[in-house]
């Protein structure tokens, strides 16, 4: 059992450490600048990994370069999706109109179709890769409030809360010292998962034209090459590699996901 | 019967939040109404026509009544007026809604009917080695982006070989109403379509698959096995019965979800549907268009779990001896 939850975590931790090195150390990948110009539609070679585009710039460079932006809207999307919905559920959770209230919010929520109204939104308030992480977390949070409320409902039922209750502990102190700790792994994990659905919705979004132009994700890249007819060229890599990144990141964060939730049912049976 | 009636209502308010949200999005924003409602910059129109598109839209009115005219659009079934386009929004969308049906329905349908099959057998014989085969392949695929999935068949098919043909939904030469045309939409269709299913297949797979693989660890499943009941039919009578109602209920959720990425998909595969108009009108800012689809959106979204709640009605045995009783 150990060793097998160990393998999906090193994998997801390789795959995580080549992206975050990208991120931080592009120069480590690539000796080419972002703005280093060659021939239009260069070929794949062994100068250029994955060819050059229709500006000339080299493709490998550029998806080394997108790195950060991707990882950067996805984490603080994440991050912002989690204070809310961590904040929601909370709320929700309590009796009386205002567990009512948010309950409510959070059960609206999961209906509204997110993709129509994040695209109709990011028109409306212009896409800039800050109006991108705000809105992707104003629409992604449910999940996370969701679950942070089951397991605050759950909690509530233990006998170690009771009795922090019969011991006349006020709420506030019971809230921060007793439940919030019990609630870091629920938080952990749906972080991860997080961080993969707003990855995959800023791709999504980019990729339709309505990412920031001055800070091009992997999905700005795809949008790109199909409007320049990277079809026609033949350039088949610049239309995959992009997407194929979102795909091993997203593998990488599962994995070690995987890996929290296997550990934690060990720790349940032992 | 509380629960179903609970979640219609959700339904209905969460209809009200996007007409509210349609209403003063444009109203509450920074920057002139004028500019929002027709999707002309300010700065290219005279005085004189905005004055005129302050009289269209109301705008010289008090809020409330802006509220009554908004309300009286979306139920004359106009949905507002797009400048751009200059037509009624709702014939817009009317001419090009079809067209994203005929891709939405059949992948909703198809991925559910292989989820629910495939997950079923799968959950029943867990940890045997196709369904850890299956279920890894499934997760690796729920992590591809929508785009990916139709770019790469789309290569495979149009491109490296000839099979399929790649844009529209029609060849320019085929001639409505004769048995080749039908033909020529259908293979148009076959890659749009498949590659939504392919996009929505892994949640419907997961889920059916976890659910089953915690029914059949129960007593009734272990009873049937000793009573020597056959797979099928264990599978059929007991497993599917206990997993119908919460797989009706993430059906009707989803159906939204699939109307999103087919967004993504008409762009891809260069088909005039709904999606491509959203596109269109997200580059032109077209802002009321905008709207009407997303107003049309959240009605189909409304119109689905009505649907899979009366469908999950129609199952609960303790409704239907009720009924009889």
């Amino acid at each position: 059992m150990r060793k097998k939850g160990l393998l999906p975590l090193i994998l997801g931790l390789l795959l995580l450490l080549m992206f975050a090195l990208a991120a931080f150390a592009p120069e480590f990948f690539t000796s080419y600048s972002q703005k280093e110009l060659f021939t239009k539609w260069l070929p794949i070679s062994r100068e250029h990994l994955l060819g050059t585009n229709a500006m000339g710039y080299d493709i490998f460079t550029e998806l080394v370069y997108g790195t950060r932006q991707t990882l950067l809207v996805g984490v603080l999307s994440s991050i912002l999706t989690l204070i809310l919905g961590a904040g929601i559920g909370i709320l929700g959770s309590f009796r009386g109109w205002i567990g009512q209230l948010f309950n409510g919010l959070i059960q609206i929520f999961v209906l509204l179709p997110k993709l129509i109204t994040l695209i109709v939104l990011a028109t409306f308030f212009g896409s800039s890769a800050v109006h991108l992480i705000v809105l992707i977390a104003a629409f992604s949070w449910v999940g996370t409030a969701r679950a942070v409320r089951a397991k605050v409902l759950q909690l509530h039922t233990q006998p170690f809360i009771e009795s922090c209750r019969i011991l006349g502990y006020s709420r506030a102190h019971i809230a921060v010292r007793h439940i919030l700790p019990n609630l870091s792994d629920v938080l952990l994990s749906r972080f991860l998962l997080g961080v993969n659905s707003c990855i995959m919705m800023e791709s999504t979004l980019s990729f339709l034209g309505l990412g920031d132009l001055y800070r091009p994700t992997w999905g700005t890249m795809v949008n790109f090459a199909y409007k320049r007819g990277a079809f026609l060229r033949g350039a088949y890599q610049y239309l995959l590699a992009p997407g194929v990144c979102v795909m091993l990141l997203c593998l990488a964060f599962y994995l070690i996901s995987l890996w929290l939730t296997a550990r934690k049912e060990t720790i349940s049976e032992g | 019967m509380k629960d179903y009636r609970k979640n219609m209502q959700l339904a209905l308010v969460c209809f009200l939040l996007v007409v509210v949200l349609n209403f003063f999005l444009p109203r509450l924003l920074p920057g002139n109404p004028v500019a929002y409602l027709t999707g002309f910059s300010e700065q290219d129109m005279t005085p004189a026509q905005v004055a005129f598109y302050e009289e269209a839209l109301h705008l010289n009115k008090p809020l409330a009544a802006q509220f009554g005219f908004y309300l009286r659009s979306l139920l004359d079934g106009t949905l507002g007026y797009s400048y751009k386009k200059d037509a009624a929004v709702s014939a817009l969308i009317g001419e090009k809604i079809g067209y994203t049906l005929q891709i939405t329905v059949p992948a909703v349908l198809l991925s559910a009917g292989i989820g629910l099959l495939w997950g079923l057998r799968c959950g029943y014989k867990k940890d045997s080695l196709a369904d850890r085969f299956s279920t890894t392949a499934l997760i690796i695929l729920n992590a591809v982006p929508t785009f990916l999935i139709g770019l790469g068949l789309m290569i495979v098919f149009c491109f490296q070989n000839r099979w399929l043909p790649y844009t529209g939904l029609n060849s320019p030469e085929a001639v409505r109403g004769t048995a080749g045309y039908v033909w020529d939409r259908a293979l148009h269709l076959l890659l749009p379509v498949g590659t939504l299913t392919l996009a929505a297949l892994p949640s419907r797979y997961l889920l059916v698959r976890n659910m089953a693989a915690s029914a059949s660890d129960g007593k009734d499943i272990l009873y049937a096995k000793q009573r020597g009941l056959s797979d099928s039919v264990i599978r059929r009578e007991y497993l599917l019965r206990s997993i119908a109602q919460p797989f009706l209920t993430m059906l009707g959720m989803s159906v939204s979800l699939c109307v999103g990425g087919s967004v993504v998909i008409e762009k891809i595969f260069s088909i005039g549907g709904m999606g491509s108009l959203l596109t269109e009108a997200v580059y032109t800012l077209d802002y009321p268009l905008m709207q009407g689809i997303l107003f049309v959106t959240t009605c189909i979204m409304v119109l689905s779990i009505l649907l899979t709640d009366f469908l999950c009605l129609l199952l609960d045995p303790k409704r239907r001896s009720e009924g009889k009783g």
